[in-house]
């Protein structure tokens, strides 16, 4: 047993290396990535319809790919916009399972235990069918050791759920929402999620030590090319994650690469992605600017709207829009 | 024990369990937090597991050269849970197993406590702590103390010392109990964590509020009062079963649980959930895993 766990970390290390070296061969001409913003002024069935356009936009290819949907789960708080809306996870089910997908739903809550109960209260059995037969709690998965080839935090190595490590595709679903320690939580801070709970905690404390920015980077570089979906309907600001306030904002905003993704939420919200470090880390300043992603759908002046940020993040807000 | 006065939580338990002889929390592999609260439901229960042996020595398989116990047998780190098998009988995994896993739990503390965590804090903001010691436990070794672990660790140090009380033992678990209550909400409760983050009261959670007034029983229960009431309105309100059954465990241990309190109904989804419910009744009736 001891060997054949050896035999599969140094395979996954070392998958996890190849997938790297294919990010960091610098392409002969860098794609502009995309970015789709569409409107969606509430959470009702007209979503469905939206996010197969979403999909198609996209030109996503899932024939018979293992999809996992990661949606964001932190709080038992129905009425409030902690969580990413069943609604929108429910759309995104039936679109890419009309695309041929096979498609899973998976989240590891970073302070709840109950992570059932805490979907439960968060609507998504009553609007999922057959919730918990399609869902794995992540805390709680089966797990494999990953090697971070070149970690930008202290971790040398993260055990991570095999539903993950397994799926062909990952689709980041977070809520749009003000950080009180990173200024915002979108696609690539959604990650924390991955990481399981029944190893390292509630919360995953080992993540803050290593660096919380560093370690969101490093999570990223283990899951290059997810989609990431944004539940912009509504989001929420001030004290976020969790104290914060409603801000409804009634977009989607998606697309393959996550910092691109999360840069163009930044704008949405009017805060400067070029001032949240993980980004940064990530990306470099060059493939934040918005003349680098090739946005499509609604236009940011249209629907950029100030998040209100508490007094130690207002150095973060966008000067101009 | 009248098996058919448990809900049927045993026979829920026993059937969970996996041909490896451990539980999972769900389904799926085996764990050590649910292979150990399933142990101690049937010991609350007085009731032999069927396939005791095979659990135990899982267990017993799963104890790592420094004395600890991971989560799991195939991750290489001790952690928090090597207190939940401190809970167990010590003869049902073996006196010197159990005593390598105490001097484990006596070496951890929160980093935030550590001589070197201190000095740079010193250096880098001019802090110096007053106050009594405080240390707690991580979840995770090299990270901060948080209520859970630190709850755990004190009744796994407080089962060690009614049966070999000492002076190390009384400390550390002093220090932990300091942990505890400098955690405590501005609402009498406690979160999982911090009780403030950058100004903000941070709102207790059902689950660690239980936890932690088991792990203080003993304490002054006149610095317990707001806790105190704040655990008895909130069985008004229906929440999982998890944190139900710590706050009747916590109430309990003060003489706090009003007469007639509800019992939740609501389904328990794990098996860690449905053992912890088990133990809240039994405690109730007068078999407390978690009592001398």
């Amino acid at each position: 047993m001891k060997s054949c766990m050896k035999r599969r970390d140094f395979l996954l290390g070392s998958l996890g290396a190849l997938g790297l070296a294919g990010c960091a061969r610098p392409p002969a001409i860098r794609r502009r990535s995309l970015v789709s913003i569409v409107r969606a002024p509430e959470y009702s069935q007209e979503v469905y319809g939206t996010m197969r356009r979403v999909l198609a936009e996209h030109k996503l290819q899932v024939r018979g790919r293992r999809v996992v949907l990661k949606p964001n789960l932190v709080e038992f708080e129905p009425a409030s916009t902690i969580n990413t809306n069943p609604i929108l996870v429910h759309a995104a089910l039936e679109a890419f399972r009309s695309l041929g997908a096979e498609v899973a739903i998976a989240e590891g809550p970073g302070h709840r235990r109950g992570t059932l109960d805490l979907a439960d209260a968060a609507g998504y059995f009553r609007v999922i069918p057959d919730f918990e037969n399609i869902f794995t709690d992540l805390n709680l998965d089966e797990v494999s050791r990953v090697r971070l080839p070149h970690p930008v935090s202290r971790l040398d190595s993260l055990y991570l759920p095999n539903t993950v490590l397994g799926c062909d595709l990952l689709v980041s679903m977070p809520k749009m929402k003000t950080h009180h320690w990173v200024g915002a939580t979108l696609s690539m801070k959604n990650l924390f999620g991955l990481v399981p709970g029944g190893v390292y905690g509630w919360p995953k404390n080992v993540l803050h030590w290593a660096g919380i920015s560093e370690s969101i980077v490093d999570l990223h570089s283990l899951f290059p090319r997810p989609f990431a979906i944004v539940d912009g309907i509504v989001g929420m600001d001030g004290n976020g994650p969790i104290q914060g306030r409603p801000k409804p904002v009634g977009v989607i905003v998606s697309g393959h690469d996550p910092v691109a993704v999360d840069a163009t939420c930044c704008r949405i919200m009017e805060i400067e992605p070029s001032r949240i470090d993980y980004l940064t880390l990530a990306a470099g300043l060059d493939r934040l600017e918005a003349k680098n992603i090739q946005q499509i759908g609604e236009k940011l002046e249209g629907v950029a709207t100030p998040f209100d940020l508490i007094l130690e993040l207002r150095s973060l807000r966008r000067v101009s829009a | 024990m009248d098996l058919q006065n448990d809900n049927g939580a045993l026979e829920k338990i026993r059937a969970a369990q996996n041909p490896d002889g451990g539980w999972p929390y769900h389904k799926g592999g085996s764990w050590t937090e649910p292979t150990v609260y399933a142990l101690l439901a049937h010991h609350a229960g007085q009731a032999a597991a069927p396939r005791a042996s095979e659990a135990l020595a899982w267990l017993r398989a799963a104890q790592r050269p420094d004395g600890g116990w991971p989560p799991r047998r195939s991750i290489d780190q001790s952690t928090w849970v090597t207190a939940l098998v401190a809970l167990l009988p010590p003869e049902t995994i073996g006196e010197e197993r159990y005593a390598r896993g105490i001097e484990w739990l006596l070496g951890q503390s929160g980093m935030e406590s550590t001589r070197a965590f201190r000095l740079r804090e010193f250096l880098r903001k001019g802090e110096v702590r007053e106050g009594p010691d405080e240390s707690g436990w991580a979840w995770f070794p090299g990270t901060a103390a948080w209520v859970t672990p630190t709850c755990l660790g004190i009744l796994a140090l407080k089962k060690c010392y009614w049966r070999q009380p000492s002076t190390r033992l009384r400390e550390r678990i002093e220090a932990a109990q300091a942990f505890l209550l400098s955690r405590r909400c501005a609402d009498g409760g406690w979160n999982h964590g911090s009780a403030r983050a950058l100004g903000y009261n941070s709102a207790f959670y059902p689950e660690t509020t239980g936890q932690a007034l088991l792990a203080l029983s003993g304490i002054d229960p006149a610095l317990l009062r707001d806790s105190f009431d704040l655990a008895r309105g909130f069985f008004r309100e229906c929440r999982p079963p998890g944190g139900a059954a710590w706050l009747r465990l916590g109430l309990l241990a003060h003489q706090q649980l009003p007469a007639g309190a509800p019992t939740f109904s609501m389904p328990s989804r794990t098996l860690t959930d449905t053992a912890v419910t088990y133990l809240a009744q039994r405690a109730e009736q007068g078999y407390n895993v978690f009592a001398d």
